[in-house]
């Protein structure tokens, strides 16, 4: 679990081409939306999306989960370990 | 019409009132360190293009220069200009439906320079009016005049730029806050061009 944590951390920073920030820089409960953590929107949520489908083969079909999938890190890995 | 401050931000280093507040020289990423270097939490700086990095930076160092007594909320406008608009993330764009198959809506949300004027608007709660002009290269009198048409509107201060991003490379991001001001001189534009100068070390 915590080698795709690293990765996805890693996938975050390219696919939202966060060059400034390393994977150190994303904690992994941090919130990844609003004012908090990284402050992503929802342009983002659909880089998620895209990032879900091209590096882990998991569509989500109802983008309305993505609210709780997307919370943080931990979510994200969470989601995809039982998805994949 | 007065400069009542003025910013310089460049890969090499940040300079408030002409005087060096970050030397960027050694920094691996220079716009991350002088962002941390200014104390603000902000996170979505680390999402912006390379000129809405430059911008928010600039504009950080002059907020204490506003004047105090005028409503920045309506009263200010934003009067920025450049001659590449947007090309450099324009191009990443493309790089990244060409080559890597995945048009980015990360990258194409900053394909307008004007995003720019935006990402300045929203962070600070400014509601006025702003424009961004793409021409040849920085020219103070157009400046001096956009910001005298903005004064006889009504607005009483501009927060003005000229933010560049080339493709070869060449990052600058020079800012300068202007007011309306009756006692002062109206002739900028030598003051802007010599001050542009000192800062590209020309």
């Amino acid at each position: 679990m915590s080698d795709l944590k690293e990765n996805l951390k890693a996938q975050i920073i390219e696919q939202l081409n966060l060059e400034d920030l390393t994977p150190a820089d994303i904690q992994d409960d941090a919130p990844l939306f609003g004012d908090q953590g990284l402050g992503l929107d929802s342009i983002d949520a659909l880089e998620f999306i895209v990032l879900l489908d091209s590096n882990y083969g998991i569509k989500i079909a109802d983008p309305s989960e993505g609210k709780e999938i997307f919370q943080s890190v931990n979510t994200l890995a969470d989601y995809i370990s039982k998805n994949q | 019409m007065k400069i009542l401050a003025h910013s310089y931000v460049c890969p090499q280093a940040v300079l408030l009132n002409g005087k060096p507040v970050s030397d960027l020289k050694n920094e691996e990423n220079p716009f991350k360190s002088a962002y941390q270097q200014l104390g603000v939490d902000y996170p979505k700086f680390y999402k912006m293009d390379v000129l809405s990095k430059m911008a928010f930076i600039g504009t950080e160092l002059l907020l204490p220069y506003f004047p105090e007594g005028i409503d920045q909320e309506n009263d200010l406008q934003l009067i920025f200009a450049n001659s590449s608009a947007s090309q450099n993330t324009d191009n990443l764009f493309v790089e990244s439906y060409e080559k890597l198959k995945n048009p980015s809506p990360s990258l194409f949300v900053y394909t307008l320079p004007n995003i720019v004027t935006g990402e300045l608007s929203i962070r600070h709660k400014w509601y006025g009016e702003n424009c961004f002009y793409v021409e040849d290269s920085f020219n103070p009198g157009h400046f001096s005049e956009w910001a005298q048409m903005a004064f006889d509107k009504g607005n009483k201060s501009c927060l003005c730029g000229w933010v560049e991003a080339k493709t070869d490379g060449e990052q600058e991001c020079f800012l300068f806050l202007l007011t309306n001001s009756e006692n002062a001189d109206n002739s900028i534009e030598l003051e802007l061009s010599t001050l542009i100068k000192q800062y590209r070390n020309e």
